[in-house]
This record gives structure tokens, C-alpha cells and sequence, in this order.
């Protein structure tokens, strides 16, 4: 069995395992650690001992054993009964009945909700997503972070200390805190996402992992819930908007606009599979904000050129997304859409107001006012906004594409 | 021991990277790209080493903000370098074993290509010792 394969089994095992652990033993936070050793046991004995017969079995085991291990030395420390009687409420201390229903994949679920829990950072919900259902390493995550092994150790361990004290059940959140868990669990995948799409700032190979592994793990939450709409369109989303990574930067590592990027370099079945899946949910009608920025995204990457794009469709689902979520960046984008559907006239109209609310201090609405001049056939004007763009932008390609942009219309 | 490592910059320099008109040699696409290269070897070697703790690149010193407190109310300016034409452009932070070691890379830091591939005349960089106040993490 080649290592990749080994690798696979290995993370997709970890929430199941994990959960498994929980389930009958309690203790997040040392079950997490002891699955961690079970995992690193099966990494260095199995390529060379060869697979068990019932690889999630023999997962489950050692870390039980390895658990119990860890469960026993704690209890030498600390008087555990109290702890128990403070913290789990009366009707946990009992084992579940034998005909209660629950899959391995319920399991997942309950880690991944777990993980994303409310009383943890952004930060360290990543960071403990990655570790308990992505099975990534401490120091893989470090590095994909850029911060020492040692800070990311401490942010986890505090994550599981939080969850600890919470006293929270390892079972499904109730109805109504499900829905807004969900929603948690979906942003947190989405920036794990966007922490490997959007790096700017620095080109570091590491980072375009972090986005592989956001869709993987938006993969497996939508096998464990096909009916959701959002999972379903987050997927989509990350398929459609990642699929044109390539083309994104030069040769120079510089930012390529969409409208002069190869089209050829765009990853064809990518589009296929994202668009099929948006294609799939949005009949069923309440399409949610990841279904309709997954919506644009499909009708962006389907043109066949840039001249082709469907503005008018863009424009109508800009306008629906901004009735669902009162947004300056989303309203930006909607102006933008307005332009190229309706002229630039109709733009810079929605523009004035945008610049009027004041909520954009950034160079974003200036490169937009910027663009819609030299549309509008004003160049002096268009060079004057470039200018006061690049002025305050931050990253140096965007500074870089805007002096150019200002330099071509002297 | 715990170090931070200093780069500096005028606003010029920012200009002149970022394709500005100016009478200094201008940077090419591929001399900044060879300078990020530069700057993000340098961060995974200390990163892999255990070495590294933070390292960012600062943007342009045009787009500061200076807030004072001066007659009982803060007073916010902009652009404040009046008497300074070099500013931190970007810095490291790192955790090694002593000066010496915080020495070599900021020398490795000062070998960064400039336009046209040159290694010119760098600016100095200057290291300081982080004192050893208790960090949040620790508490």
C-alpha cells in the first residue's frame, strides 16, 4: 500500500476513532492526545508490519489502551470523582442504551461541532479542526501557520482546557444551537480555506495545502449532511473559486485579473464538479450566502472568455446576496456588476454611495472608482484614482498592479 | 533567547518598488520576486529550525498613523517621520540560542537581492534583545 494511502486511511480514521473514544470514555482533551499516539503507532508500524485486518479497530484499541493509560496517571494527580461529579450531569454517567442509534459518521460530526466551539477564538478552532478532524500534526499546522511548534502545542492544549471546563456533552448540539453551530463550523472552514487561497502577503508553498484540506474536510461534513444547502454550496465555492488558482499569478508571481487571466489554466473538472453541485441545490430554493457567492463564482468560470461573462445573471445575484447580508465588500461587488451589465454610468452611481457611507477606507473602492473611469473613457481621471488607490493599498503586488495600471495611461 | 531583527526602509524605497516613478534604479517583476524569495526561504529555514516566532513586512511608512496625547486629548497625525527619513519596513522575530546566532541571520537578511539581481548597498539591520516579560501564552 503506497504511504499516500496509508496517509488517507490514517485521516480519515482520526474523527471516527476520536469519536469512538469519547463517546464511551468522555475526556476530549486526553482522548484527543491519546489518539494522536494511535495514530503515530499506526504511521510507524503499518508500512512496515502491514495493515490490520480492521484498521479502525485496531485505532480504536491502542488508543483505549493508550487512554486508559493517560486516564490512570491523571487520576494518581487529582481526585477524579469529584471533577466527574462537578462536571457530567447525572444521565451521562450511565453507558447509552445498546439500541441507541449512532453511526461513525455522527461521530465526526459531534468532533467537528465540538471543535468549533463558541467559547474558542477563530484561531483556536482552526487549529483544533485541523488536528482533531483533519489528523494533521502540531508541527504541520505550525508550519502551515508560520508560528513556532511550541505556541501552536499551547493554543491547542488551551482549546481542549476550554472545551473541558465547558463541561459540554460529547453528543449532537440540541435543534436550535445546531443551526448556529453549523454556521461556525462552515466560517471556520471557509477561512481555513481562504488562509490558503488568499496568501498574498508572502507566497509560501505550504499555504495552498491549507485550502486541499478545507475542501477535503467540506467534502466529508457534506457526506454526513447531503441535505444542507450551505455545505453543499460552501463546496462549491471552494471548487469554483480554487479552480482558477493557477492562473491567478504570472511568472513573476504577480496578481493576474480575472478578466485577463488564461482560461486554458483554469481546472476544467473542478468547474464541472462545482457547478453540478450548485447546479444540484439551488432549485430547492432559500439558497444561502455560500450558495450564491458559489452561484457567481459558476457563472464566472463557465464564461468562456471574459467578454462573455453573464453580467446581467451576476448583477441579479449580487443584489439578492445584499438583501441577505448589509455588506460593503458584497456592495462594492454589486457596483462593479452594475457597470459591466448596465454601463458605467449606473456604476459609479451605487459607487458615490458606497463612498458616501464611508464603511471602505481601504484602496478598494478607489481601484473600483479607478477602473470605471477608464471605462467611462476619462483617463485623467481614471489615473488620478490608480494613483490614490496604490497610494493606500498594502500588499505590494496589488501597489504594484495599480502604479502600472496609472503608468499605462500617461 | 529572544530577539528582534530590524529592516529598514524610506518611503522612497516603497515607491521605488512598487513601480513609482523615480530617479533611483526601478525594481523589475522578477527582482521583487527574487526578494520574496529571499525574505520566505529565510522564514521556513527558521521555521523549520524552530527558530522563528513572527517576521512581517510592514507597509508603506505614508500610510501610518501617529496618536499623541498632548492638553488632556489625543491628537492624531498622519505621516509623523518628520525628522526621519528611515523607517522599520519589516522585522523578525526569533528564538535562538544567544546574539551570535541572531547575527547570522541578520546577515543571511542582509544578502537580499536588489533590482537587477544586484546585492547593492543594504541598509543596515539592527538586532535587539525582547525582554522577558511574562507573555499571555505563559499565564
Amino acid at each position: 500500500m503506497p504511504s499516500t494511502d496509508f496517509e488517507d486511511l490514517l485521516r480519515r480514521s482520526a474523527p471516527q476513532v476520536l469519536g469512538a473514544l469519547v463517546r464511551r470514555y468522555g475526556h476530549f482533551d486526553t482522548a484527543e492526545d491519546a489518539v494522536q499516539e494511535a495514530l503515530l503507532a499506526a504511521a510507524t508500524q503499518w508500512p512496515s508490519e502491514g495493515l490490520p485486518a480492521n484498521p479502525l479497530g485496531w485505532l480504536i484499541t491502542v488508543a483505549s489502551r493508550r487512554l486508559t493509560d493517560l486516564l490512570r496517571s491523571q487520576q494518581a494527580r487529582e481526585r477524579r470523582e469529584d471533577a466527574v461529579a462537578r462536571q457530567v450531569p447525572g444521565g451521562d454517567l450511565l453507558a447509552p442504551a445498546a439500541d441507541r442509534q449512532e453511526s461513525d459518521g455522527d461521530d465526526t460530526l459531534i468532533v467537528l461541532f465540538l471543535c468549533c466551539h463558541p467559547s474558542l477564538t477563530p484561531a483556536s478552532q482552526i487549529a483544533l479542526t485541523l488536528r482533531a478532524v483533519g489528523g494533521l500534526g502540531t508541527t504541520e499546522i505550525a508550519r502551515a501557520f508560520l508560528v513556532p511548534e511550541q505556541t501552536m502545542t499551547r493554543r491547542i492544549t488551551r482549546a481542549k482546557q476550554r472545551i473541558k471546563d465547558s463541561g459540554l456533552p460529547f453528543r449532537m448540539p440540541s435543534a436550535p444551537d445546531r443551526a448556529d453551530r453549523l454556521a461556525a463550523v462552515l466560517h471556520v472552514l471557509y477561512l481555513i480555506f481562504t488562509e490558503g487561497y488568499a496568501s498574498t502577503s508572502g507566497p509560501d508553498l505550504r499555504r495552498p495545502e491549507l485550502s486541499v484540506e478545507a475542501i477535503r474536510l467540506t467534502r466529508m461534513l457534506r457526506a454526513l449532511l447531503p441535505q444542507d444547502g450551505e455545505v453543499t454550496g460552501l463546496l462549491a465555492l471552494m471548487l469554483l473559486t480554487d479552480a482558477r488558482r493557477l492562473a491567478r499569478t504570472g511568472d513573476d508571481g504577480e496578481l493576474v485579473p480575472m478578466a485577463e487571466q488564461d482560461r486554458n489554466r483554469w481546472d476544467a473538472d473542478q468547474i464541472a464538479e462545482g457547478v453540478a453541485l450548485i447546479s444540484e441545490v439551488l432549485p430547492r430554493g432559500e439558497a444561502g450566502p455560500y450558495q450564491l457567492q458559489a452561484a457567481i463564482a459558476a457563472v464566472h468560470d463557465e464564461a468562456a472568455s471574459a467578454a462573455e461573462t453573464d453580467w446581467a445573471q451576476i448583477t441579479a445575484l449580487y443584489k439578492v446576496l445584499l438583501r441577505m447580508a448589509d455588506n460593503p465588500v458584497v456592495s462594492l461587488n454589486h457596483a462593479v456588476a452594475v457597470a459591466m451589465s448596465e454601463g458605467p454610468s449606473a456604476g459609479l452611481e451605487l459607487l458615490e454611495r458606497i463612498e458616501r457611507d464611508g464603511a471602505l477606507t481601504d484602496h478598494r473602492p478607489l481601484a473600483v472608482r479607478a477602473h470605471l473611469m477608464e471605462m467611462s473613457g476619462k483617463p485623467d481621471a481614471a489615473r488620478e484614482a490608480y494613483l490614490a488607490a496604490a497610494e493606500r493599498a498594502l500588499s505590494l503586488p496589488q501597489r504594484r498592479y495599480l502604479f502600472g495600471k496609472a503608468a499605462r495611461l500617461t | 533567547m529572544k530577539y528582534m531583527i530590524m529592516l529598514y526602509g524610506s518611503q522612497q524605497d516603497y515607491d521605488v518598488q512598487a513601480g513609482k516613478q523615480n530617479d533611483k534604479p526601478s525594481w523589475s517583476a522578477e527582482d521583487i520576486r527574487k526578494m520574496v524569495e529571499h525574505m520566505t526561504s529565510i522564514n521556513k529555514d527558521l521555521a523549520e529550525s524552530g527558530e522563528l516566532v513572527d517576521a512581517q513586512g510592514l507597509a508603506a511608512p505614508a500610510l501610518t498613523r501617529r496618536v499623541q496625547f498632548k492638553d488632556g486629548a489625543p491628537v492624531v497625525t498622519d505621516g509623523p517621520y518628520a525628522e526621519t527619513t528611515e523607517v522599520i519596513a519589516g522585522f523578525w522575530i526569533v528564538d535562538v540560542s544567544g546574539i551570535d546566532r541572531a547575527t547570522e541571520i541578520a546577515a543571511r537578511v542582509t544578502l537580499c537581492p536588489g533590482p537587477g539581481g544586484t546585492i547593492g548597498e543594504p541598509s543596515p539591520v539592527d538586532i535587539r534583545p525582547i525582554g522577558e516579560a511574562p507573555s499571555p501564552d505563559d499565564v
